[in-house]
């Protein structure tokens, strides 16, 4: 049996933890699960809302199969819950139950589960629908809710105005642009593109301390600035807009999709002095791989709702069961507005609607599995990234599991020919920095609010930088240097 | 390069002159050198610097890649083939791994394509022979066609840029040092009957104040070899981006003395404003111009070629035009390779048929081609002239 420990800090610093190994192995030695082959998986998942159950079976399947072999699992264990739950042989024995009845057949028969869409890779899951429709209507939610989204951050506001980090960008960028005048090589426009501009607070930071530099500086850059602001959400984009003021026309706004640039701001291509991504990539969709004894594998996932809370849920919207699936659909395809007016028996305005997507969202938990890769060049990562970019992180690292990042690989790979070849890009998120970290730290996904959290696979976006000719370093993020939140620069290397 | 020292053509012109030609077809096409490599090819490079492949067996997988894309190079009817420089891992370390003196601490690589760190600690060692081996890979693809083949390698002012130089207390003479050992090369190159040869320069652009060294150095290289010499200077084409922006300014005056016989510039991606230079300095020898963007995946229709192609007549006569895409095709698919080649072969077709002259097919029966070199076939389309004196300074 091998029992992955990756929470090591907590295994240290909590009796709690500890405490829950012995019953664990016990109610495992206990069944008839085939310990030789048994993997174990251990995390303390840090995010208080998550989709995971406190034990959970995750098959493997067999190359070509669409069903797992009975013993061919491994029971994935959030350490926090599990201890904090106060009955570890109760958990693991209905995780083990799970797994040698089917769970995660396409007919569970248990009964046990709401299943509200087929296995796909976590990119394709209803979390993200989830997630867009939250950005989408952030305006309905945060009415609900009373609060504003930028409270619900971790520090509790945006990160975005720091003058100083505003200051040494620009005069960076003053620099570059003194030596290219003096090579007859400035452009004649320079372009600053920033991408999920938030509430403008960057922009507007950025545009006047701009603007006061470049009147000491005394060439003329501001006249000749365009100030790009692309943000997937119309609403945070109107709120920038009225946030830049008297900068107006120096900037332009676009609703675009971050991990689409190359149609809508393809035309920058090599003409971006700075690209500056603030929080994004975490919250964008991604897939997870992982490499078990020698073979490679993509985590499919399954969203579901626990049957005691989708009853829950139907008593409290006068509803039967099996209308959750279809109305969840319905819910994410067409928003709480547009629900509530097309079944208004049900919620009697949006308000009602939002509270049956809070509730939903609140209960929904995640199924996974593994699927054989039968070569990585088969796996699409991001339209132009194939899965082969992954292999010296998988063949290095022995047992791991990670983040693909797909959509913020999509985004990254379209971003950087945006560079010119003296630009540099500027990210800010949650970025993992080692292939090792995997080995000691849960990741994502978790739930911010109404929205997905994932950490984004840092080493992985180096290594398509490097592979495009970029050089990547991460640095902690200035404004908060306790924070998990990294700073990523990229700039052309050779 | 001391065109006196070249054989007389049959036709009594110097080789590739119209007059040695005769009949030769016009707009000959052809590539700057490096062909689509895919990503299987870039996985087993890569296996192989990480010494899991030995070889022998990269050896053979070479060949095998360099017969492929010779072979996709003739059936997209390109006039004037190269190996892809398919052996070759990027643009610098193919010639400094092997040149004497380069001393290079680290020879794995996390990635192929990556550079080394070179360095040189003391001067060069400097004795006439060749001892980079193209002449072996010239040999080898001249094996594997029938058609013209054009051998590129990168000139002395661009390897330089990627070594440390602990040596010389003038950088200008490490310069000089790489070009008289790439002259060796050449005169190998050419005995063993490479008659069209190119010397790229893709990092001279970042440098636009050392294009004369960078021309001194090239006359080095071609001193005293007979062939027909190409300078293919661009912006870079890096992981298919350009490293430097600018305009070709640069190149003049200084490459009015560069002793070759054509110069291979990129225009379809920065567009034709540049043959203005062309004129303005009078350039008088022929220009390769480039006509397909090889740093975007769209695949430019025969139109679009004709037009660019058309543009370019109005400042180059069509006895001095060469046509060819901007830079090497190494960073597209191959998919996307062929389709580029296809279209620019067909581009030319289209002006060559306005300017009265029938295509000429590209295998068996065309015109003879100008007086070859020894073991270059003696048909097929050619390179076009070199000048009939090297220009004034």
């Amino acid at each position: 049996m091998q029992i992955d420990v990756r929470s090591v800090r907590r295994l240290r610093e909590s009796p709690e933890v500890r405490d829950v190994f012995a019953p664990m192995i016990g109610a495992l030695a206990g069944s008839a699960a085939d310990l030789a082959q048994l993997r174990v998986v251990c995390d303390w998942i840090q995010y208080k809302a998550n989709f995971r159950e406190p034990a959970m079976a995750r098959p493997l399947l067999a190359a070509g199969a669409s069903d797992p072999a009975a013993d061919s699992y491994e029971i994935a264990v959030d350490l926090r819950r599990l201890a904090a739950s106060g009955d570890v042989p109760a958990a693991m024995t209905t995780a083990l139950a799970q797994a040698a009845g089917g769970h995660g057949r396409e007919a569970s028969p248990g009964g046990d589960l709401v299943w509200l869409e087929p296995w796909v890779p976590g990119s394709g899951s209803l979390i993200w629908r989830f997630n867009a429709l939250y950005w989408q209507a952030l305006t309905d939610w945060e009415k609900a809710t009373g609060k504003e989204y930028e409270q619900s951050l971790p520090g509790g506001a945006s990160d975005a105005r720091n003058v100083s980090a505003a200051h040494d960008l620009i005069l960076d960028l003053f620099k570059v642009w003194d030596e290219l005048a003096a090579r007859r090589a400035l452009p004649d426009e320079l372009y600053v593109l920033e991408l999920g501009v938030g509430n403008g607070g960057q922009a507007r930071t950025f545009l006047d301390e701009f603007q006061a530099l470049d009147r000491r500086h005394g060439r003329g850059y501001y006249r000749r600035l365009h100030y790009l602001m692309g943000d997937y959400s119309p609403h945070v984009l109107e709120r920038a807009r009225q946030e830049i003021g008297q900068h107006r026309e120096h900037t332009s706004g676009l609703v675009l999709e971050a991990t689409r640039l190359s149609g809508s701001v393809g035309f920058l291509a090599g003409k971006a002095f700075l690209v500056y991504i603030s929080n994004v990539y975490d919250n964008l969709p991604t897939d997870e791989v992982a490499s078990i004894r020698g073979r490679n594998y993509l985590v499919q996932v399954r969203s579901y709702l626990p049957v005691a809370e989708a009853d829950a849920i139907a008593r409290r919207f006068g509803l039967p069961r099996e209308q959750l699936p279809p109305l969840i659909g319905r819910l994410v395809r067409i928003g709480p507005e547009l629900l509530s007016e097309s079944v208004p028996e049900r919620f009697a305005d949006t308000g009602q609607a939002v509270a049956f997507w809070q509730a939903s969202w609140q209960a929904l938990r995640q199924a996974e599995r593994y699927l054989p890769l039968e070569g990585l060049d088969t796996y699409q990562v991001a339209p132009s990234v194939t899965g082969e970019i992954l292999r010296p992180l998988l063949s290095a690292e022995g047992d791991v599991r990670m983040h693909v990042s797909n959509g913020a690989l999509a985004s990254f790979a379209d971003a950087l020919p945006l560079l010119h070849p003296f630009g540099r890009m500027v990210c800010h998120d949650l970025f993992t920095t080692t292939p090792a970290e995997y080995h000691a730290g849960f990741f994502g996904p978790g739930k911010y609010d109404g929205s997905v959290v994932n950490w984004v696979n840092g080493p992985l976006l180096q290594l398509l930088a490097s592979r495009r000719g970029f050089g990547v370093q991460f640095s902690p993020f200035s404004q908060r240097p306790a924070s998990h939140v990294k700073t990523l620069t990229a700039q052309v290397r050779d | 390069m001391t065109r006196s020292k070249q054989p007389p053509s049959p036709a009594g012109g110097a080789p590739g002159t119209r007059a040695a030609r005769g009949a030769q077809s016009l707009l000959p096409t052809t590539v700057v050198g490096s062909y689509s490599v895919p990503e299987w090819l870039e996985r087993l490079k890569t296996e192989f610097y990480q010494r899991r492949i030995s070889t022998a067996h990269m050896t053979e997988i070479y060949d095998m890649a360099i017969k492929a894309a010779v072979k996709d190079q003739e059936l997209a009817g390109i006039d004037i083939v190269s190996d892809g420089e398919l052996r070759r891992d990027n643009d610098i370390d193919y010639f400094l791994a092997r040149f004497p003196g380069v001393h290079i601490a680290q020879r794995a690589k996390s990635d192929y394509y990556d550079y080394y760190d070179a360095e040189v600690t003391a001067p060069l060692l400097e004795d006439d022979k060749a001892s980079l081996g193209l002449a072996a890979d010239y040999a080898f693809t001249r094996s594997q066609t029938d058609r013209p083949v054009k051998f590129s390698f990168t000139g002395p002012f661009s390897l330089s840029r990627r070594v440390t130089n602990a040596a010389y207390g003038d950088q200008a003479d490490l310069v000089r040092a790489l070009a008289r050992g790439l002259n060796a090369e050449a005169r190998s190159l050419a005995n063993a009957g490479a008659g069209f040869l190119q010397i790229d320069e893709p990092f001279l652009a970042g440098y636009p104040e050392q294009a004369a060294l960078a021309v001194e150095a090239v006359n080095i290289v071609t001193d005293g070899v007979p062939a027909t010499w190409a300078l293919h200077v661009c912006y870079g084409n890096r992981y298919a981006r350009p490293s430097w922006e600018g305009h070709y300014d640069f190149l003049f005056p200084a490459v009015l003395a560069a002793r070759v016989d054509q110069l291979v510039l990129e225009f379809a991606r920065k567009g034709p404003d540049d043959l203005r230079l062309i004129r303005e300095y009078e350039w008088p020898s022929a220009l390769g111009v480039g006509v397909i963007d090889v740093k975007s995946t769209s695949v430019e229709s025969p139109e679009l070629v004709a037009a660019r192609i058309r543009h370019a007549l109005e400042y180059v006569t069509p006895d001095k035009l060469m046509v060819n895409p901007d830079c090497g095709l190494r960073h597209l698919a191959p998919d996307v390779a062929r389709g580029k080649l296809r279209a620019m072969v067909a581009g030319a077709a289209i002006v060559r048929g306005e300017l009265g002259e029938l295509a000429a097919p590209a295998q068996g029966g065309g015109p003879p081609g100008p007086a070859p070199a020894e073991g270059e076939p003696a048909s097929g389309p050619a390179p076009p002239a070199p000048a009939a004196s090297p220009p004034a300074a």
